[in-house]
């Protein structure tokens, strides 16, 4: 009975932080199903109108294709390029290793904000134009230090004398890469693509200096159809986008094990 | 005629050579342990075997063909590492059949010579598993499995069971021996204890600071060490020091340890002082006083089988004596009392530096 109580009490607590944390997403989830012209918690009646009213609001659609392709090619650029670069950090020993390591983590001390300014500022003076690979190349910054720190962290301690023994064993450098190596930092890897995928879908602020009229993100339409209208169309979509995401959880999930993915360290 | 040759093989790191032209020859079905401290550069030549790590001089040959300047993956050799270096994500299954889906071996044929080799390690049944799944001795076993498919030429084992526990290292090392003798494979075996070495290898070549110091059999290692290095390394030793009173003939001299007179079959120059070492278990303790050296009894140790003495001199020289429980009662002799020691002077051990 006396280990029951702070059992009781731990599980309480939870519950609340889960609360805490499902809170917003579930006002709205329930906010675009009112039947009112304006947003409202909780929802006067119940109507799927406003997820049909989407159909008059392609621009939506168009940017919810635009995020997701910028994200992909963001996710696997950034991947590439960051899986290729921890390796090289964290294996071998060259002149100015330490000034790189601290390069690619200042994106994660720059606000934001300050990094969009200066990726417009850069990309005027370099004469490149608003396109989705101007947004590609802006997220790839951002997101590499991500990459970085969850595929050097699945590469310390990494045994060596495996990939000596794949290569003892009659295997080049290229096939003890692809079928030794990747496949044992596979989950840092993953981790490192779903981060980048994440960050490059959800970023406002940088996209916010890039965008133009017909390169818009979804975050972008969001925040500025919000600027001039604020109707439950708003939360109709970002309630399809959180549902995605539970779709591509769920996927990943069964796929690959998300647990998994997200541990530090494999065996 | 010799099958792996080491032709003055050299390894320099930042400007230290920790391997010195090294010459080194072993025949063919032959295990050889490279025995030594850590840093003597035992490790450092299977890597350079191996492939793992470039020659900075000097040549490597198997089996008449200089391969020294191949890289690991064209060498054909087989190695059992520290670690086990399994592949983790793959089974025991996989792991063992690598190095033939590699060699583009037939899936049938993949497929008995696993069965074979998970046979010959006792593993059968265990395909399925990850090595994750299997303890330390299981896992070693599959690397030597995964090692010894590939029929390599050359078997090369780098401390293949330091971690394991004694017991389980004790019965690997049997295990080893006993499948390196079926397979009939010339093996390096890497190690940094002696009684392993002693106990498994046709010849051990003991070395030190990037050296051979020695390359002979057990047998002749043990009981005939040709350096100091040796004489100290292998087994335990008692230093002592002797004074050569007069030199009888031209084999032979009568040399005083600590007042106790013997002669011994060599040539010394008179009044010379020479180190000598002698084993602890070579020394007979005599209870009369006054039967060879007086030594008083500090401590004796009962180890099971035999009692260990320590014991010092008037000069405060300290010796250690191992003496089986059956040859002397341990009852009968009392710490804190003096009795009396000698040895046969053919078991000394003398010192060439």
């Amino acid at each position: 009975m006396r280990k029951a109580l702070p059992k009781f009490g731990l599980n309480f607590f939870c519950l609340l932080v889960y609360i805490f944390l499902a809170a917003p997403i579930v006002v709205v989830l329930f906010s675009s199903l009112t039947t009112t012209e304006y947003i409202v918690f909780p929802p006067k009646g119940l109507t799927l109108r406003w997820y049909t009213e989407l159909v008059n609001h392609p621009e939506f659609m168009q940017s919810f294709m635009l995020s997701i392709g910028v994200a992909f090619g963001t996710a696997i650029i950034s991947t590439v390029i960051g899986t290729m670069s921890s390796i090289a950090v964290v294996r071998y020993q060259f002149r100015g290793k330490t000034a790189i390591m601290q390069l690619v983590g200042s994106p994660l001390l720059i606000p934001t904000v300050v990094f969009g300014v200066a990726l417009l500022q850069f990309y005027s003076w370099i004469g490149l134009a608003t396109s989705p690979a101007a947004l590609v190349i802006g997220h790839i910054i951002l997101t590499i230090p991500f990459v970085m720190r969850l595929v050097v962290a699945s590469l310390v301690g990494f045994d060596r004398s495996i990939e000596q023994a794949a290569m003892n064993l009659g295997a080049g450098s290229m096939r003890v890469f692809f079928q030794i190596t990747l496949p044992i930092i596979k989950s840092g890897v993953i981790a490192g693509a779903i981060f980048a995928f994440i960050t490059s879908f959800d970023d406002l602020t940088v996209a916010l200096f890039i965008v133009s009229t017909d390169v818009v993100t979804l975050p972008v339409r969001i925040f500025t159809y919000m600027q001039y209208q604020y109707d439950p169309i708003i939360t109709s979509v970002s309630s399809i986008v959180i549902l995605l995401t539970v779709v591509l959880m769920v996927v990943i999930e069964r796929v690959l094990g998300v647990g998994k993915v997200f541990e530090s360290k494999n065996e | 005629m010799s099958y792996l040759c080491l032709e003055n093989v050299v390894k320099t790191f930042n400007k230290t050579e920790v391997v010195k032209k090294m010459n080194l020859e072993i025949k063919q079905g032959e295990l050889v342990s490279f025995l030594g401290p850590s840093g003597c550069g035992k490790t450092t030549t299977l890597n350079m075997i191996a492939g793992f790590l470039e020659v900075d001089g000097g040549k490597i040959v198997v089996d008449g063909k200089p391969v020294h300047l191949l890289p690991p993956n064209k060498r054909e050799m087989g190695m059992v590492f520290q670690n086990y270096a399994l592949f983790p994500h793959m089974t025991v299954f996989e792991n063992v059949a690598y190095g033939l889906k590699l060699r583009k071996v037939s899936k049938d044929e993949i497929k008995s010579r696993v069965a074979e080799a998970l046979e010959m390690v006792r593993l059968t049944g265990y395909e399925k598993r990850y090595p994750r799944e299997l303890s330390g001795g299981q896992q070693q076993r599959v690397s030597l499995a995964r090692a010894l498919v590939i029929k390599p030429k050359v078997l090369l084992l780098d401390e293949p069971l330091s971690n394991l526990d004694a017991k389980l290292r004790q019965e690997m090392r049997e295990e080893i021996v006993d499948i390196q003798k079926r397979v009939g494979i010339t093996t390096i075996f890497v190690t940094h204890d002696q009684e392993e070495a002693l106990a498994i290898s046709d010849r051990i070549a003991v070395m030190y600071e990037g050296r051979i110091e020695q390359l002979d059999t057990p047998v002749e290692i043990y009981n005939h060490p040709q350096t100091d290095f040796v004489s100290r390394f292998i087994g335990e030793v008692n230093q002592v020091q002797g004074k050569v009173v007069k030199t009888l003939n031209n084999q032979e001299s009568l040399v005083s340890f600590y007042g106790y007179e013997q002669i011994l079959t060599r040539h010394l120059a008179k009044n010379s002082v020479i180190d000598f070492y002698i084993r602890p278990e070579k020394i007979h303790i005599s209870l009369e006083p006054n039967d060879g050296i007086v030594v008083k009894v500090d401590r004796k140790m009962f180890l099971g089988a035999k009692t260990r003495y320590i014991l010092h001199n008037k000069e405060n020289k300290h010796i250690i004596a191992d003496i089986p429980n059956t040859v002397l009662n341990p009852d009968h002799v009392q710490e804190g009392k003096d009795v009396s020691i000698q040895w046969n002077s053919e078991d000394l051990l003398a010192t060439k530096k």
